[in-house]
């Protein structure tokens, strides 16, 4: 099963792994200086360190070849194609703007500080691992990196008493749903004889015509849809997010609403290829391994996405409710996988990148209201457009895109989303998402409304610091700007597929 | 017994005693351990198909001993954070952490 | 890594999975029969008198849980993790001739990484055991 592009050399393949080289380096730098010279413990110190990692990381990208989607190296278990090349500075960001935000917003202790960089940058390692794995064995060690630690980010206030219960629910569900989808994994390896993802998918289509084996795919299949509906927070494996959103430090509520969300969906393309559809040089594709895959996913996604927004309604803390909000998107992002097309690949690559920049930014805007005196629950917002304009201006333009209305980039995503059900022809799931549309226009303007309608309880100026403004900046122009010039960012993602 | 459906006849069974334990225990470090029970049913598995499928190749060996590992990381930090729970809550019964709802 | 299931049919029929399902099904029916035997049969009278534990005649006093003290949690954690690292070193050491000098860089990285991580459980004072530790 050795590709034509096989990189045979180990040595020049870990030049290919450079990000994640230095990402490890940062981490054990900075593990050194946080425990060896305690007098150095400041903050900044630990936020330069980290945010130099991650753009360091991202420096040996352009030093390397071309991608190419079967150029695979260390023995087979990575490949470097379009996904992986694009995912690596997305994950990046990732992790620069928590660390920013986790810096502007104080509300990790001195003392734990150090470490929450040092989870941080070990995630997106594990995330950056994850995306590039073509391998069984490499993506359930990236995916338990990338787990594993985030249970501890959740947790990292633990004198705290919902951060702790957070941290509980989250490992166990955690740890369970990833024990089912190793299940399945074994299952698969057991079918394929190999844990190659190229092996696996040619084993896969060849079993689903016999009787005898497809039982066991579909079982194999069912098990690691657990592992991966976890991750991105769907239907059956939802009930987690809330809690853990709302228990979480916010600037970690962030980071998880994305950084483990986007590796999943990207880890459902990676998986696309070998369990759901073939044809893979075709724009047509068609299911394999004998259930009907796509009615399947598209239920889950119209349940996920209605479940999200109903719930959602009736919230009054704003994580709670951004946290019910990220559930809807995931079904939203689910069309996306549905449509089975190469058009619906790239609709979850777009509105990825574009969710990244509103759901970030929102959060943020929650963090620094909670950290300049006010509270996480909506009536602390009643008024706040005269107290703070400039921030609620601001999270007003990320709820507006994450409805999904014109000028913002939210709205580019979702058309595309949109198109790539509806040229499948699957228009039932499109009418329930534009009815989800409807209902989330409802509690995304509620905050609105509480922001700028309504009479403020306190007169107070709310100070937010300048670093916070700047932060928030960097998030807008994104959301607007792609919102008008999406161009760009669409010609590199539909170079991808 | 020495075939391949003895060990995914008991693989089986590990793991689906698991998945009972997760979902019928109320102490943490009860669901911790079935959720152990879980990995290892994927382990024998691993081994049982690698021995009898695909004997050349040691990747499933390999796999197994990763999965050692990770579940050995998994447990630590499962426990290190119910121990910090418990300083809380005085109590390991999961349906004492109820603070988050809604 | 080539599969290797091509011509394999899951049969239904396999000898030693059915003998080991009689003998599981017998084991389970008899240890069922005899606690149902046990708690239909025997006769139950509880008073606080016959709960209460058992001490050589004496009336115990105080709960019999005592709590582990934390760091026997902390030790324990620390043993779980650093004993299953050794499995990857005992692995490399099997195979020492094969792997060569990057073999042995990388276990040496490994081993480096690993004692940074004792060097950090130390310094915050994770070994500490006994009166002169610090309460939290």
């Amino acid at each position: 099963m050795i590709p034509e592009n096989f990189i045979q050399s180990n040595l020049q393949g870990i030049s290919f792994i450079g990000p994640e080289l230095i990402l490890t380096l940062a981490i054990l730098l900075i593990l050194l200086v946080g425990v060896l010279l305690p007098y150095w413990r400041h903050r900044i110190l630990f936020t330069i360190l980290a945010v130099a990692g991650l753009a360091g990381s991202v420096l040996p990208l352009w030093k390397l070849p071309q991608p190419a989607p079967d150029l695979t190296y260390l023995s087979n278990l990575f490949v470097w194609d379009w996904l992986t090349f694009l995912s690596k500075p997305f994950f990046a960001v990732v992790g620069v703007l928590t660390i920013l935000l986790t810096q502007v917003t104080g509300e990790i202790d001195n003392s734990e500080y150090s470490e929450c960089t040092i989870l941080v940058l070990a995630v997106t390692m594990g995330m950056m691992l994850l995306v590039a794995s073509t391998d069984l064995l490499m993506i359930y060690l990236a995916f338990e990196t990338m787990g594993i630690l985030s249970y501890l980010l959740v947790g990292i206030r633990a004198r705290d008493e919902r951060s702790g219960e957070a941290a509980l629910k989250y490992v166990l569900y955690g740890a369970f749903t990833s024990g089912t989808m190793l299940f399945g994994f074994s299952l698969l390896f057991g079918l394929a004889g190999s844990t190659d993802l190229l092996a696996i998918s040619q084993k896969v289509a060849f079993a689903s015509q016999h009787p005898q084996d497809r039982l066991l795919l579909i079982v194999a299949i069912l098990f690691f849809l657990a592992g991966l509906l976890f991750k991105t927070a769907s239907f059956p494996f939802h009930f987690w997010c809330p809690d853990v959103y709302e228990g979480a430090p916010t600037p970690i509520t962030a980071f998880l609403s994305v950084g483990p969300k986007a590796a999943g969906f990207v880890l459902f393309i990676r998986l696309f290829y070998p369990l759901f559809a073939t044809g893979h040089d075709a724009t047509i594709y068609e299911a394999v391994s004998g259930l009907d895959w796509p009615s399947i996913l598209a239920l889950v996604s119209a349940i996920t996405m209605t479940l999200g927004n109903l719930a959602a309604i009736h919230q009054n803390n704003l994580k709670r409710l951004l946290a019910y909000s990220s559930i809807a998107h995931a079904g939203y992002l689910l069309m996306g996988i549905v449509s089975l097309s190469d058009l619906g690949l790239r609709s979850v690559v777009f509105y990825l990148v574009v969710y990244l920049f509103m759901n970030v930014g929102a959060f943020a805007v929650v963090a620094m209201v909670a950290s300049a005196g006010g509270s996480e629950e909506i009536d602390s917002y009643r008024g706040l457009g005269a107290r703070a304009p400039y921030v609620c201006v601001a999270m007003a333009i990320f709820l507006f895109s994450l409805i999904g209305l014109p000028p913002f980039a939210g709205f580019v995503g979702k058309v595309y989303l949109f198109a790539a059900v509806i040229y499948k022809k699957i228009y039932w799931l499109a009418v329930v998402a534009a009815l989800n549309t409807v209902i989330s226009l409802y509690y995304y303007l509620r905050i609105v409304k509480a922001m700028f309608l309504e009479k403020p309880t306190e007169t107070i100026q709310i100070q937010v610091p300048l670093s916070s403004r700047v932060l928030l900046l960097a998030l807008l122009v994104p959301t607007l700007g792609l919102g008008i010039y999406w161009q760009p960012l669409a010609r590199v993602v539909s170079g991808m597929f | 017994m020495n075939s391949l459906y003895t060990y995914l006849f008991l693989a089986a069974l590990l793991f689906s005693l698991g998945i009972f334990g997760v979902f019928q225990r109320r102490s943490l470090i009860g669901m911790l351990i079935a959720i152990e029970l879980m990995l290892n049913g994927a382990s024998i598995n691993f081994m049982a198909f690698n021995r009898f499928l695909a004997p050349d190749p040691i990747v499933g060996q390999i796999y197994t001993l990763f999965i050692m590992g990770i579940a050995a990381a998994e447990a630590a930090i499962a426990l290190s954070i119910i121990v910090a729970v418990f300083r809380r809550l005085r109590s390991i019964n999961i349906e004492r952490a109820q603070e988050l709802r809604g | 890594m080539q599969p290797i299931l091509d011509g394999l049919t899951l049969s239904p029929w396999e000898p030693g999975l059915f003998s080991l399902a009689i003998y599981g099904l017998m084991v389970l029916g008899l240890v069922s029969l005899l606690l149902f035997f046990a708690s239909w049969l025997g006769e139950k009278k509880s008073n606080p008198e016959k709960l209460r534990p058992y001490e050589s005649g004496i009336i115990p006093t105080g709960s019999a849980r005592l709590r582990y003290p934390v760091p026997f949690f902390l030790v324990a954690i620390f043993f779980l993790i650093f004993d299953v690292e050794a499995a990857y070193i005992f692995s490399w050491a099997i195979s020492y001739d094969s792997l060569g000098w990057a073999g042995w860089l990388q276990i040496s990285f490994f081993i480096f990484v690993l004692l940074l991580g004792l060097l950090y459980i130390w310094k915050k004072g994770g070994l500490e055991w006994g009166p002169t530790s610090k309460q939290d």
